[in-house]
């Protein structure tokens, strides 16, 4: 899995590409114990480059999300399209965050 | 005659001669002394007479024979007249030359072939002996003389004479455009200094009608008359020398090597090889020569030449002069 | 195939064969320049020898050629008087004693009409002057060498050198001018001078020569007559070419004449003289014509060289020696302790870890070999008993997790048919976890006599930990399904249960059902799992659409909503885990929604047993072996019956 970091503004804008899945999700987590460290409180997530992502993925983001917060620092979701897109709607995850269509759209949010 | 005479008792020499007469039966039991010169220095050329000195031939004709070594100072036929030698060697037409004034005769013919001879050097470009025509040629005096006078005149050219010593060095330098020289001497010795045969152009008399043949044994013709045996025995002995010189030529080199050594003449094993060897080739030219032996032809021929040319007036008749060996 | 040779005998061979190359190309290399040194030292000695000796005799010549040049010049004036020539004659002899002896010859009557013979002759006997006037019948000495030769060649000579009996028995050589005057305007020869000159110093002089122990020099005149030599009986008796003569040795010939040619030249002449080997210098000298050889004997010239050489190769062999005992033995040195080393391990290969390693202390390669080997053997020991402790409590895990997955299976209905007295329905499941535990649930029983449930869930990752929630979320809903609530309310009071204490954010998706027997009608609610397929009795299958609710298990508080559909008589519902459409075969590639919906409507009269084998088969069949990514469970509840339309 790959991790495209870019700040923008007060907030990180994160291109994750690849897949997602019960070997590469510890990879995700580290990412987060990153943001926290460097103490971002608003990063935008671009999934447009995941290809694919497992229940193991899923948790690594819920572990995220809830770890942000207790940080107080929140997860924006964009870019979401095919399989990605119909596992977030499917599993409610779509109503539990924010998702936004573009990266834009989300920084504005 | 000459009386043997011994210096011991006469009743020693009775009885040496009764024991001799018992032991020894056999003719001539007394030696009788005699003297021969040679006509030159000790060299190969007298072999035969070493070894048959040597080898007590002429001891066993019953001769003990004294050999005078001859020399440029020396001449033989000198010597016969004056009694100093009781016989002597020398060249045929020497002899003939001096009976005229002397009565010699020969009572052997060694040397058949003549070894007399002119060389010139290769790169002086005489092809001919006409081409020594008006150039400086070294001629011995002598004896020596005759065969290449003859051969000039018959030619028909004049050369400068030049009076040669018995050295060649004049020659060496280019002094004379060609030298008189022995087939078994001075040829050898041109090589002996150097010279390549190839270097050499030699002319031989042998290879002309002036072909004369030239050592030989003779003797006053008063010692002939009284003494015919001594000078058979004489000859006979040589001849016997010559004969073993040939079969033996290692113990005929000591000889002649003792001698010249002991006169204190330069030598050299080298060269008295060669002239032994050419003595074979002048003495027994074919296999079937008689050793010793004047031809009557050979006698007529050199005295016609001689007379031709002018050295001889008369020649005497062959049995007046030979009285060696027949065939 | 090679031959298997020892280290000591490997490096003995290549080291020694190098050092007999190194050594046989040392002393070669040294004889050889040792010798060409000596050579051309020789040579260099020997020109300078050469030019030494020639040029003392040359001194002593041209002294005796000026002198009687000089005479012969002051004979041209003809006004000198017989007595004139006699007082210069005695006199010159008197003031120049290397001359042995003075002629001045006249041609025949040149100086006195009627006298053939002018030769006054003044020479040395008995620390006097001796007078003595040549020429006589018995001396024509016109036709002598000393006369005639330079009147033929109308220039000075010097004649071959001759033995001189008269004056002992010396070897003498003389030295001959012609003088010439000028009669009636010409230049005509009048005769010669001459001046005798002893050579018994060149004998002297020439023996002071002392090349080693047997070299020597020799002196050849004009004509190659050997003129001086330590061996007597050569001079005057012998040239060189009658000497190559009786060695037949044509290379002394050519030898010869190259000398009599006055060249110059340093040449070895082995087997010439006998049969030893030698070098000739030879060179010619300024004045008379001679020439000078000196011999040098190879053998002492190299006597030198050779011992040398036979010394280094003997230290050299001997030194090979040392060095071949001193290979080996190092090399004994360092396969002695390999040897140990190579029969300890094979001992420890064959499982003798306890081995004691030989002792080896050496502080080198062999040392270090031998302490890495210790530490290999330990560590190999800790390895093993670690790895046999790993494997131990590997073991145990897995025979644990058989157990468990025993356990875990048991608590799933797995008895079908379920309930055979029952007509109004058919259900089948089927679970194959991906290890040894899954996260997969399924269950269904009867809520009361009228309504029956059934539920399928995947507790998101896979494993144990899946397991514990798995088996959490089974009983509590099985515990909350028999309160006979709606299945959105189960959902709801189940998700409240387990999102609290959820520390470890695992979530479970979640479908359950409560279907009237009687009439057919179905409650169901979905949190977040994968829509099931409806398959209609003659009708074409399509999905249930989702609900959108999240996964239970994360928010707490979530309010989940129960959707009623009615199933008619033949109506099959198939409910199953992101497992079958995930499905990969080795290139990767899922088995996807849309192959199992095709697959479904392609069944013509499915029922519930035999269309979840068939679904069985053909994820086997796709996946074709590769590894199972997720759990695969299915179930099918069909509705009275079959469906025969």
């Amino acid at each position: 899995m790959d991790f495209n970091n870019t700040k923008n503004g007060d907030a990180l804008v994160v291109i994750v590409s690849g897949r997602m899945d019960a070997i590469t999700a510890s990879e995700f987590d580290a990412q987060c114990q990153s943001w926290i460290e460097k103490s971002e409180t608003k990063v935008v997530i671009d999934l447009s480059g995941l290809e694919y992502i497992s229940s193991a993925g899923l948790r690594s983001i819920l572990s995220a999300a809830k770890k942000m917060k207790g940080a107080q620092g929140e997860l924006l979701f964009c870019g979401l399209s095919g399989m990605v897109e119909e596992v977030f709607n499917v599993s409610g995850f779509a109503a539990m965050f924010k998702i936004y269509s573009t990266t834009e759209a989300a920084l504005a949010g | 005659m000459r009386r043997y005479h011994h210096p011991l008792s006469v009743r020693t020499m009775l009885l040496t001669m009764v024991l001799g007469l018992l032991l020894f039966p056999g003719p001539g039991l007394a030696m009788e002394k005699a003297s021969i010169v040679l006509h030159w220095l000790p060299q190969a050329q007298f072999a035969g007479h070493y070894m048959a000195k040597d080898m007590g031939f002429y001891e066993e004709e019953g001769i003990d024979l004294t050999i005078l070594p001859g020399g440029p100072d020396i001449l033989a036929s000198e010597w016969l007249e004056v009694g100093k030698a009781d016989f002597a060697t020398m060249f045929l037409s020497t002899g003939l030359l001096k009976r005229s004034s002397l009565p010699v005769i020969n009572i052997g013919q060694f040397v058949q072939h003549s070894a007399l001879m002119l060389i010139t050097k290769t790169d002086a470009g005489i092809t001919s002996l006409k081409d020594l025509e008006n150039k400086k040629v070294g001629i011995w005096a002598n004896e020596f003389q005759i065969q290449p006078r003859a051969l000039f005149k018959r030619l028909g050219i004049s050369i400068t004479v030049v009076p040669q010593s018995s050295s060649l060095d004049l020659f060496l330098r280019d002094g004379v455009m060609a030298t008189s020289g022995m087939w078994y001497n001075e040829y050898h010795l041109l090589l002996s200094y150097g010279l390549d045969q190839e270097e050499l152009r030699p002319f031989f008399f042998r290879d002309t009608d002036l072909n004369f043949p030239e050592d030989g044994i003779y003797t006053l013709e008063k010692t002939a008359d009284l003494k015919p045996d001594l000078c058979r025995a004489i000859t006979a002995a040589t001849i016997r020398g010559w004969e073993y010189a040939f079969d033996h030529p290692e113990e005929a080199l000591d000889s002649v090597m003792k001698r010249m050594i002991k006169e204190k003449i330069p030598a050299n094993r080298a060269h008295q090889k060669w002239m032994l060897d050419r003595m074979q080739d002048i003495i027994m030219p074919d296999e079937g020569t008689q050793i010793g032996v004047l031809r009557q032809d050979d006698f007529e021929r050199v005295s016609s030449i001689l007379m031709e040319a002018g050295f001889l007036e008369q020649a005497p008749m062959f049995p007046e002069f030979y009285r060696g060996p027949v065939r | 195939m090679s031959k298997r040779h020892g280290i000591a005998f490997k490096l003995a061979a290549f080291i020694l064969s190098c050092a007999f190359v190194i050594l046989v190309v040392i002393v070669g290399y040294n004889y050889n320049y040792s010798r060409d040194i000596i050579l051309r030292q020789a040579e260099e000695s020997s020109r300078n020898l050469a030019r030494d000796t020639t040029g003392r005799i040359d001194s002593v010549l041209i002294t005796v050629q000026k002198v009687a040049d000089n005479i012969a010049f002051s004979l041209e004036d003809a006004t000198l008087s017989k007595e004139e020539i006699l007082e210069l004659n005695k006199r010159v002899l008197a003031n120049n004693p290397e001359i042995y002896g003075m002629a001045i010859a006249f041609e025949p009557y040149f100086l006195e009409h009627d006298q053939l013979f002018f030769a006054p002759y003044y020479y040395r006997s008995g620390g006097r002057i001796a007078f003595n006037m040549l020429g006589g019948p018995n001396y024509r000495y016109f036709y002598m060498d000393w006369y005639q030769i330079p009147k033929e060649l109308e220039r000075p000579v010097w004649t071959e050198p001759y033995n001189d009996e008269g004056g002992g028995d010396v070897l003498m050589a003389t030295y001959s001018v012609p003088f010439f005057r000028t009669v009636d305007g010409k230049k005509v020869f009048a005769g010669v001078v001459t001046a005798d000159v002893s050579l018994d110093w060149l004998e002297d002089m020439l023996e002071e020569i002392r090349i080693y122990d047997s070299g020597f020099a020799f002196l050849l005149s004009r004509h190659g007559t050997f003129i001086a030599h330590p061996d007597r009986n050569l001079i005057i008796n012998q040239t060189i070419f009658t000497l190559a003569e009786e060695l037949d040795s044509p290379e002394l010939r050519s030898i010869g004449q190259k000398m009599l040619a006055g060249e110059s030249a340093f040449v070895p002449v082995d087997n010439v003289f006998d049969d030893t080997e030698r070098y000739l210098f030879y060179t010619g000298l300024k004045y008379g014509g001679w020439s000078l050889g000196v011999i040098f004997p190879k053998d002492e010239m190299l006597a030198e060289v050779r011992k040398l050489s036979k010394v280094t190769t003997l230290i050299g062999i001997a030194g090979f020696i040392v060095l071949a005992m001193l290979i080996i033995f190092i090399a004994r040195k360092i396969t002695n302790p390999l040897h140990k080393l190579s029969g300890a391990a094979l001992e420890i290969a064959s499982g003798n870890l306890d081995l004691k390693l030989p002792e080896i202390n050496s502080r080198d390669e062999v040392g270090d070999l031998a302490n890495s080997f210790g530490v290999m053997r330990t560590s190999l020991k800790d390895y093993i008993e670690n790895l046999t402790s790993t494997t131990a409590a590997k073991e145990r895990i897995e025979s644990e997790l058989r157990i468990a997955r025993d356990i875990q299976m048991g608590i799933l209905p797995k008895l079908f048919p379920a309930f055979p007295e029952r007509p109004e329905f058919d259900v089948f499941a089927s679970i194959e976890p991906a290890k040894e535990v899954g996260g997969d649930l399924y269950d269904f029983f009867f809520v009361d006599d009228d309504h029956f449930c059934f539920l399928i869930g995947d507790v998101s990752g896979k494993g144990v930990p899946a397991a514990f929630f798995m088996a959490v979320t089974k009983t509590l809903l099985k515990v909350v399904s028999e309160k006979g609530l709606d299945p959105g309310d189960i959902i709801t009071k189940v998700n409240s249960d387990l999102a609290a204490e959820n520390e470890s954010c695992m979530f479970v998706t979640l479908f359950l059902a409560i279907m009237n027997i009687n009439t057919g009608e179905t409650r169901y609610a979905n949190a977040g799992h994968n829509p099931p397929v409806y398959m209609p009795c003659g009708g074409k299958p399509e999905w249930i659409p989702p609900l959108g609710e999240p996964v239970a298990g994360v928010m707490e508080g979530m309010e989940y909503t129960t959707k009623t559909m009615t199933m008619h008589p033949g109506d099959v519902m198939f409910i199953y885990t992101d497992g079958v459409s995930e499905a990969m075969n080795p290139e990767n590639e899922l088995y996807s929604d849309e192959r199992l919906m095709d697959i479904l409507t392609a069944m013509d009269k499915p029922f519930a047993p035999e269309l979840v084998k068939e679904i069985d088969d053909s994820i086997k069949v796709f996946t074709r072996g590769a590894e199972q990514s997720d759990d695969i469970t299915m179930l099918a509840m069909q509705f009275c019956g079959k469906c025969d339309k």
